[in-house]
């Protein structure tokens, strides 16, 4: 078998550790809906994680009034906790929209989906790049 | 995908109030940065820099006899709001020629709190998998 190439000690299994089915892991503990713990948070008010054949989808509802804004369906990425790993415990996802650009980069800590956000403008508004972290739970 | 001046509200200045208009200061994460855990087998040393007005990164991942050094690559920086100047988050991409990297990390009290993801574009047996480490000066 070829040698592995590596960049540091996590990009190779541990001995003996059986390969998993295949490079994207299960995103079934990512999946549902997901609700912000701060009622009042300026920020994503609401997740909801599915599965379109073998991809991950995201819709994600930022605050706004009087009804939460709904941003587009796209496209998201598992990550699992490990090269070994079948499952998802994290996952990340990008908008990309005409005034921002915003990665999401997400993990499971038990029952809670922690998020966060770097946020980049693109329409010269002179409005800072900004970071912003909030917690989900499954309602 | 349409365009918004604010897709959400924190991305809304208050009425009235100007945008900061001017370049965030890196100062609170420039330097040389450890993981606190010394048996890692991710990455053990950052090293974030200036080159000009652009944030720079240079990680070293857990590689034996040495660290594994990554290059020094751009890195985008982020403040704790729109109206803020203050630097305390960053985020870069690794491109290698088996493994995709994104660096996605911020600044609490002192300590950098490092995420990354990693894609694997070599068809190799393992699965794409998320790290989370922490980071002293």
């Amino acid at each position: 078998m070829e040698k592995l190439r590596f960049g540091r000690g996590t990009d190779l299994p541990r001995p003996g550790a059986p390969a998993p089915p295949g490079p994207w892991p299960d995103p079934e503990p990512l999946l549902g809906t997901w609700v912000n713990f701060d009622e009042s948070s300026g920020g994503l008010v609401m997740l909801e994680i599915g599965r379109r054949r073998e991809e991950m989808t995201l819709r994600v509802w930022g605050a706004a009034e009087p009804e939460p804004r709904e941003w587009p369906q796209i496209v998201a990425l598992p990550f699992a906790a490990g090269v070994e790993s079948p499952k998802a415990v994290g996952f990340t996802a990008l908008y990309r929209m005409e005034s921002l650009e915003t990665r999401l980069a997400a993990y499971l800590n038990i029952r809670l989906l922690v998020v966060d956000t770097y946020n980049y403008f693109l329409d010269g508004s002179a409005r800072s790049s900004y970071f912003k972290r909030d917690h989900y739970y499954q309602p | 995908m349409s365009g918004s001046s604010h897709m959400r509200l924190e991305d809304r200045l208050p009425d009235a109030a100007p945008a900061p208009g001017g370049a965030i200061d890196p100062s609170a994460l420039l330097g040389t940065w450890y993981n606190t855990d010394k048996q890692s087998r991710g990455i053990v040393r950052l090293e974030l820099a200036t080159e000009g007005d652009q944030l720079t990164v240079r990680a070293y991942g857990a590689c034996t006899p040495e660290p594994c050094d990554w290059r020094t690559v751009p890195a985008r920086i982020y403040a704790a709001s729109i109206g803020s100047l203050e630097g305390m988050a960053f985020s870069a991409h690794y491109r290698f020629d088996f493994v995709e990297v994104i660096l996605a990390a911020y600044t609490k009290q002192g300590i950098l709190v490092l995420d990354t993801l990693n894609t694997f574009t070599d068809g190799s047996p393992r699965a794409n998998y998320f790290t989370r480490e922490f980071f002293h000066r």
